[in-house]
C-alpha cells in the first residue's frame, strides 16, 4: 500500500485501504453491493488526513482547485449553447 | 486547450482486474518518485453503480519541463486524481492534473479504460451474447490515453508575469512552444505508468486474485444463461409481468 503524506495518518489509512480493497473487488466489482461497507474507516482516516492538510495549508489548493473545476464545468455548459 | 498527446494502448487482463490494479498501483518499480497517495474522497452509488474517487498524490521530481519552463523550479508536485469506474458501462475514465499553478496552466492526462471488443482482441467474431452480458471480452482491457494542456488565462487573468506570458502565447502559441523534448518525456511517462501497473497486474495473477475474479464472472454468467433458458427463467419473467 501507498503511503499517507502525514505518516501520523498512515495507520488509519492502511486500515482503510485493506478494507476498500475487500470490498471493491469481493462486492462492488460484482455488482450486487448497495453500501460503502468502509465508510467507518473512510471518516477516521479523514478526519485524521483533515488536520494535516490544514497544516500543510493543502486544504485551500484544495479549495481552489475545486473552485476551478466547478468553473470548468460551467464553461463547459455554456460553450454547448 | 491543446491536445497534446492521445494513445491507445491494452492490457491482457480482464476489465475488473485493471481496475482494481489501477487502485493498487503504488507503490511500483516504476513509481518511485509517487511518494504518498492519499484518498480525499470515496462515494459509491448503488443506484447507478458507479465510484467516484479523488486522490491526491505527491510525487518527486517536477512537473513536465513544458510547464516548469512558466514556474520556479519545483522539487515535489502535488497531483490531483479523480476516477469513475462505472460498472453498467463497464468503463473507467481517470483524470489525473497539476494541483499547484493550476490557475496558470495545467497538464491534465485523461484515460478511459474499457474491454477490448473480442473480435479485435482475439481476431474472432464473438457470437455469444451472453457473454459479460455485453458481448465484449472479458480478458482484454483498452486504455485511451490523451493528455491536454489547459489554461484559465484569456478572460480571468490571475498571476501577472508568467500569466501574462502564456496569454500572449495563445493556443498555436502554446503548441509552437512546446519542444520534441517534452513530447518524449511524456510519451515515456505514459509507457512508465502502463509498465508499473502491468507488474502489479502480474501480482495480482501470481497470488491468484484475477483467477478467483474470473471465476466469479463465469458463475454469474452461467447463472444469468441458466435463468434465460430455464423453468427458473420463466417463472423469473411471470413475476415480472405479474407486479
Amino acid at each position: 500500500m501507498s503511503a499517507s503524506l502525514a505518516p501520523e495518518c498512515s495507520p488509519a489509512k492502511e486500515k482503510y485501504d485493506n478494507c476498500f480493497i475487500k470490498w471493491y473487488s469481493d462486492k462492488f466489482l460484482k455488482g450486487d453491493s448497495t453500501t460503502d461497507d468502509c465508510k467507518p474507516l473512510f471518516d477516521e482516516y479523514r478526519k485524521c488526513l483533515q488536520i494535516a492538510l490544514k497544516e500543510k495549508g493543502l486544504d485551500k489548493m484544495l479549495d481552489e482547485a475545486r473552485r476551478n473545476a466547478e468553473e470548468r464545468e460551467l464553461r463547459k455548459e455554456q460553450g454547448k449553447h | 486547450m491543446v491536445k497534446f498527446f492521445d494513445n491507445v494502448f491494452s492490457y491482457e487482463y480482464p476489465f475488473s482486474a485493471v481496475t482494481l490494479a489501477y487502485y493498487l498501483r503504488y507503490p511500483n518499480p516504476y513509481s518511485t518518485h509517487v511518494l504518498s497517495a492519499d484518498t480525499l474522497s470515496r462515494d459509491f452509488d448503488p443506484v447507478n453503480q458507479t465510484l467516484t474517487t479523488t486522490r491526491l498524490l505527491l510525487k518527486r521530481g517536477k512537473l513536465p519541463s513544458s510547464v516548469t519552463r512558466f514556474l520556479p523550479k519545483i522539487k515535489e508536485s502535488y497531483i490531483l486524481e479523480k476516477s469513475v469506474v462505472d460498472l453498467k458501462k463497464m468503463e473507467m475514465r481517470t483524470e489525473t492534473r497539476n494541483l499547484e499553478w493550476e490557475g496558470v496552466l495545467s497538464v491534465v492526462e485523461s484515460q478511459t479504460y474499457t474491454p477490448l471488443p473480442a473480435p479485435i482482441a482475439h481476431g474472432t467474431a464473438n457470437d455469444d451474447p451472453l457473454r459479460n452480458g455485453t458481448g465484449l471480452a472479458d480478458d482484454h482491457t483498452s486504455v485511451r490515453t490523451v493528455v491536454r494542456f489547459e489554461s484559465r488565462l484569456g478572460g480571468v487573468q490571475k498571476a501577472e508575469g508568467i500569466a501574462s506570458r502564456v496569454a500572449s502565447w495563445g493556443t498555436g502559441g502554446v503548441q509552437r512552444g512546446i519542444e520534441a523534448a517534452a513530447y518524449q518525456r511524456m510519451k515515456e511517462n505514459v509507457q512508465r505508468s502502463k509498465e508499473g501497473l502491468k507488474i502489479v497486474l502480474h501480482g495480482l495473477r501470481e497470488k491468484g486474485v484475477i483467477a478467483t475474479m474470473v471465476e466469479r464472472r463465469e458463475r454469474k454468467v452461467k447463472e444469468m444463461r441458466e435463468r434465460a433458458t430455464g423453468w427458473g427463467g420463466i417463472w423469473g419473467r411471470n413475476k415480472v409481468e405479474a407486479e
